[in-house]
């Protein structure tokens, strides 16, 4: 019990640190501009104007979310080290996994938080055009909230080593690595060769498959879904959480705090 | 000295850094050895890079020692939930600047497990304790170094821990700030708190500490009272006499190497300790008149310069 309380006041504070970023409303300002253009976008076209918006849309979310994840969270984590609050709050009795629990619940929280008005946001400019919304929609947000949950906890592992540049491109590279790790495997699939087979398939096996969390084309195309759409994923999901968060603390653990 | 005494122990401490893909590894501990007694004033001497800020962060877990054992209060420093007797001000701070005092100090009294009953009044007595009562609700970036030094002490007892460790607190402060920071340790102290004291002002140590280790590249040179390594042989006295002829006073000089300087007929003299009393009768039988004799002790730089000059040899 005591040490949840001790992730909640970590967590607590982290959110607090992240909602008074400049950086934060910045992207987030952006993003719903961007929401905001899909109108201007969908006019463009004769045709699929609704599913125009909503690509735009979910593109829009997705990519300032996980910018949000690598920038904010990632400075987040490295300031408490290079400015060395750090020393403090691990001289109280916090393990350090605790307090690298409580920095990722905090950043994961603040996220959501932006996903959420982001969501708003799209689903103002869906209801202003007479787009349609439903379940779908729902679902695929929250798939993109496990996505970042992933971003986040990969984040958190390359900040526990790496200076923030480095693990700021290691985090982007692995997302967009991530996306594309199925079509890899699938163009692999087709080679004639068995070992190219081989190491696209393991390639993906061992890289998170992004793409298991994108919902989209379900909703902008208005696809019915199953429960297990939504299940697999959040499952997949949270079992590459629960490796990143395990990496993390062992390096974290074995961390000179110089 | 029991064991049940010693709040801190460090036995054999070694510490190496490796850099470069992990292949060179520098020492920068070799074998630190020294304990701190409850209730003391203990200043960690030493001048930069000696090693002062590695030995207290490994006491307080943030470096993992290379080899040897280092407790406080009969626990391993790796363990954790004893740090709730602990509290810690590290050397020059950084705190976050976007909380108000108060709010800075309640995040610092929830990690150290003070209950949420007791949290507010906890805050507002730290508060009143440090000076800040009056800029408990200003954010930290608006707080003076000197501010800020009493905010990170007060983070430190929001717990009330038994044993509170300092880095360099005084480092950076004006005179008054120094003063204010002296005051809040002499108080711990009288609250019956053990301080550990990592330091190169020697002047505030002698000012505060009971007992001292002086540490020169890694190495214990000296641990004890500093007023104890200042035993009789090693004291000296400061005669002044006048109407001493200048062939006594010369040989008065010469026979024991005491520094003779003078001025007229009014010499002075260092003397050693043991042979205040010949010279003195043979100055008397001369003439000369005494006008005054003052014991003489070494500082505690004095010690601290021939323990950096012992690690340089």
């Amino acid at each position: 019990m005591r040490s949840l309380e001790r992730i909640a006041a970590v967590a607590a504070n982290t959110m607090r640190e992240a909602v008074r970023s400049r950086v934060l409303y910045t992207l987030l300002f952006f993003a719903l501009a961007l929401i905001g253009t899909g109108v201007l976008l969908s006019t463009l076209s004769y045709v699929e104007q609704d599913r125009i918006l909503q690509d735009v849309g979910f593109a829009a979310i997705r990519v300032f979310g996980v910018a949000i994840a690598i920038f904010v969270g990632i400075g987040l984590v490295h300031r408490e080290i290079d400015r060395r609050t750090i020393f403090t709050i691990l001289s109280k009795p916090i393990g350090r996994s605790e307090f690298l629990l409580g920095k990722y619940f905090g950043l994961l929280a603040t996220l959501w938080l932006q996903v959420g008005v982001m969501a708003v946001g799209f689903a103002a400019v869906s209801l202003a055009t007479h787009a349609p919304l439903g379940r779908v929609h729902a679902a695929a947000f929250a798939l993109i909230g496990v996505e970042l949950a992933v971003v986040v906890a990969i984040a958190l592992l390359f900040s526990a080593f790496a200076s923030p540049m480095l693990a700021s491109l290691f985090t982007a590279g692995l997302w967009l690595i991530g996306h594309l790790s199925r079509d890899l495997r699938n163009l692999g699939s087709q080679s004639s060769a068995d070992s190219v087979k081989l190491a696209t398939e393991w390639l993906y096996r061992a890289l998170p498959d992004l793409s298991a969390f994108d919902l989209t084309q379900h909703a902008a195309h208005g696809l019915p879904i199953a429960a297990s759409d939504v299940a697999l994923p959040l499952a997949y999901g949270l079992g590459w959480v629960a490796l990143a968060l395990v990496a993390a603390t062992w390096v974290f653990e074995r961390r000179d705090f110089r | 000295m029991s064991a049940a005494d010693e709040v801190v122990r460090v036995e054999g401490l070694v510490k190496e850094f490796r850099s470069g893909l992990g292949l060179r590894a520098k020492r920068v501990l070799h074998g630190v050895s020294f304990s701190v007694r409850a209730g003391e004033i203990f200043g960690f001497v030493g001048p930069n890079g000696a090693g002062k800020t590695t030995t207290l962060k490994i006491l307080m877990g943030l470096i993992r020692a290379t080899r040897g054992r280092a407790s406080v209060l009969g626990h391993d420093v790796r363990e954790t939930e004893f740090r709730r007797h602990v509290g810690f001000l590290p050397e020059a701070p950084y705190f976050y600047d976007y909380l108000s005092g108060r709010e800075f100090l309640r995040f610092y009294a929830r990690l150290g497990g003070v209950p949420r009953a007791e949290r507010a009044a906890r805050v507002e007595t730290l508060l009143a304790w440090v000076g800040l009562e009056g800029a408990g609700d200003a954010r930290l970036r608006t707080y003076s170094k000197g501010m800020l030094q009493r905010i990170g002490i007060a983070q430190a007892l929001v717990h009330d821990p038994r044993v509170v460790f300092l880095d360099e607190p005084m480092s950076g402060l004006d005179p008054i700030g120094r003063k204010e920071i002296r005051d809040l340790i002499r108080r711990l102290q009288a609250e019956g708190k053990t301080v550990f004291m990592n330091t190169h002002i020697l002047s505030d140590v002698e000012m505060l500490c009971d007992r001292v280790a002086i540490i020169v590249q890694g190495e214990i040179r000296f641990e004890g009272s500093g007023h104890a390594a200042l035993a009789d042989e090693d004291r000296e006295a400061e005669l002044v006499l006048t109407g001493v002829p200048p062939a006594l006073a010369e040989a008065l000089a010469e026979g024991r190497g005491s520094a003779l300087r003078g001025v007229g007929e009014r010499i002075e003299l260092s003397v050693p300790h043991k042979q205040v009393g010949e010279v003195l009768a043979r100055a008397l039988a001369a003439g000369a008149h005494v006008v005054s004799v003052a014991p003489r002790r070494a500082s505690l730089e004095s010690i601290f310069l021939s323990a950096v000059e012992g690690g340089r040899r």
